[in-house]
């Protein structure tokens, strides 16, 4: 179903300040879709109004063809699995799961419980109490308790943002299995392009409370319609054309050493395999990493360095 | 904290041998002069105190007093603290700043305003008559009323800290979390808000119960000797009857009610929490 989650003209604002402005976004039924951005791009502030924990300043939020702007959160039949998890200390994890359950009354209650502790593995840890859990676990907690309410909306507020690297791996696919499993429409806001490109049917980038740009990861990846979404997916070097528009490259497709540009070595990394450098140049900053095959470069150098307009993406706006 | 000890030990000593000098030491041979009759032990000085009807009323109302100043000061303090830390930082700390402001002020001069508010020419008389309301003006000093509404802003800033504090330690997100699960204000007070925020009640409610039972500016000055409550009828023993001995009792039955209270409250909180 196309349109399950509507955002109309959406407009959201915190006293004076505009968070979002007129903002549309559709969500199919069953698509797992990223809000991605920069802090403060609007991104948590537009999943809080699905939810209904914001006010709409303006514009309506649909959820399968109903109009729920004026619906309390209680009501909306949707889950939010929050960056700071916000389980319930007072109550075993047991409890925790079964919260929402209880309060619908729930016919099957220990069944569902247990069916969602299971799905994240974390069946044999029903008694104990949140504090006794490590981070990962917590938020395994946090997303039983809002799966088996059986939303019609997931919403994830950096769910991994607050793991390490091998349980942020782990995390992914299990939210990926989860995905397949059980169908359940999911939107994730993250301001981390690899894990949105990762996870996501459909990305959303979102800049200064407005979209800038939506498309599949691919989409995205490789073609940026701005300046901003470039540099958001790693295209740092940005040359503009003088009318509006421009080039960007990624910096493994800067050449260094040879060319017909010239700038002076302003930082240098060693990053393993390869080397970083940010050089300053008449066309702007330039960042470059190239194989540490080549010869260093020092730190003031003047080097001269080539743009292959073969290797550029081509962006309708650079700003 | 110390590696030694002794060290911590030596350095509570002082405060130990003062407190217990000049004030446990005082305060047990004032409280057994009470189970004193004759040179014998006895609880009959107790039994006396409770056979006087007078003396009945005046414990029945400062228990009352004291648990209506604490019930009201809970209700009014979760709605004035779940405000304050929904407010940003800044504005939080002004109106913070506005309910402790009370705590600044005199006790003396806070309860003499409420003279002033609350006579037969005062404030709150004027505004009713002249809206019409009454003709005559009602006579609020000297009543349970006014010993109330002194008790319930001397002591409702103490409610609103504890709870304000208690507030700010819940997890951030719990209550939007509950709400999103489904639970209605109610449930979300119910079930989360009044768990985590329950040591706080204890606290607050302690202070609050035993600060009313204990007053004595303010009974005094707006409850006169019309509507005694223990404190003020344990000071007229000593200062008129010379009657040190209902004094003790009466001491001793407030240490026991404040005692009582706090592990009332204590009980009450870790009954619900062990559910």
């Amino acid at each position: 179903m196309s349109d399950f989650v509507l955002l109309e003209n959406l407009t959201l604002a915190y006293g004076k300040t505009i968070a979002v402005e007129a903002l549309n976004l559709s969500i199919n039924q069953g698509e797992l879709i990223t809000l991605l951005g920069p802090s403060g791009c609007g991104k948590t502030t537009t999943m809080r109004a699905i939810a209904g924990l914001m006010p709409l300043r303006g514009g309506k939020v649909w959820i399968d063809g109903q109009d729920v702007s004026r619906i309390p959160p209680s009501k909306r039949q949707v889950g939010l699995v929050f960056q700071s998890y916000a389980l319930f200390p007072h109550l075993s994890v047991f409890e925790n799961v079964a919260f929402g359950l209880r309060l619908r009354s729930e016919p099957n209650l220990k069944q569902a419980v247990m069916d969602g502790l299971e799905m994240v593995g974390l069946a044999e840890f029903a008694d104990r109490h949140p504090t006794d859990l490590s981070g990962g676990q917590q938020q395994r907690v946090a997303l039983a308790r809002s799966v088996v309410m059986k939303p019609k909306v997931l919403l994830l507020d950096e769910p991994l943002s607050n793991l390490d690297a091998r349980l942020r791996l782990d995390m992914r696919t299990e939210l990926q299995r989860l995905q397949k499993d059980t169908g359940i429409t999911m939107v994730f806001v993250t301001h981390d392009q690899s894990e949105a490109l990762a996870l996501a049917d459909k990305i959303v980038l979102m800049r200064d409370g407005a979209i800038e740009q939506i498309g599949t990861p691919e989409q995205i990846y490789s073609a940026p319609v701005s300046g901003f979404a470039a540099d958001f997916v790693g295209f740092e070097t940005i040359l503009p054309d003088g009318k509006g528009g421009g080039q960007a490259w990624r910096p493994g497709a800067v050449v260094l050493g040879q060319g017909p540009y010239n700038g002076t070595v302003r930082g240098a990394s060693f990053a393993g395999e390869r080397r970083e450098y940010v050089l300053d140049s008449k066309i702007g900053v330039v960042k470059a990493d190239v194989s540490v095959a080549h010869p260093a470069f020092e730190i003031g150098q003047t080097v001269d360095f080539d743009l292959p307009p073969e290797t550029a993406v081509q962006l309708a706006r650079v700003d | 904290m110390f590696e030694n000890r002794a060290v911590g030990l030596a350095l509570t000593l002082p405060a130990a041998i003062f407190a217990a000098a000049l004030f446990l030491v005082p305060v047990g041979i004032l409280l057994s002069e009470a189970f004193r009759i004759d040179g014998s032990w006895s609880i009959g000085a107790y039994i006396d105190f409770f056979s006087s009807a007078r003396n009945r009323t005046v414990f029945l109302r400062t228990l009352k007093l004291g648990a209506f100043v604490a019930g009201v000061s809970a209700i009014v303090g979760y709605a004035a603290a779940f405000v304050i830390v929904s407010l940003p930082p800044t504005s939080r700390g002004r109106i913070f700043g506005l309910v402790t402001l009370p705590l600044m002020i005199s006790p003396v001069a806070r309860t003499y305003a409420w003279l002033v508010i609350l006579g037969r020419t005062g404030f709150v008389n004027q505004i009713l008559v002249n809206l019409g309301i009454t003709d005559t003006p009602f006579r609020i000093l000297f009543s349970e009323t006014a010993v109330f509404i002194g008790l319930l802003q001397l002591f409702m800033p103490l409610m609103i800290i504890s709870l304000v504090s208690a507030m700010e330690n819940m997890p951030k997100d719990a209550v939007p979390a509950a709400r999103i699960l489904g639970a209605n204000w109610f449930q979300v007070f119910w079930r989360v808000i009044l768990a985590l925020t329950r040591e706080g009640l204890v606290i607050g409610g302690t202070l609050v119960f035993t600060g009313s039972m204990t007053a004595y500016i303010t009974p005094a000055i707006l409850g006169g000797s019309k509507v005694l409550m223990l404190e003020t009828l344990l000071y007229q023993r000593v200062t008129v009857a010379n009657d040190f001995v209902s004094a003790s009792v009466i001491a001793m039955i407030l240490i026991v009610m404040s005692f009582s209270a706090n592990l009332l409250l204590k009980r009450i909180a870790t009954a619900r929490k062990s559910r």
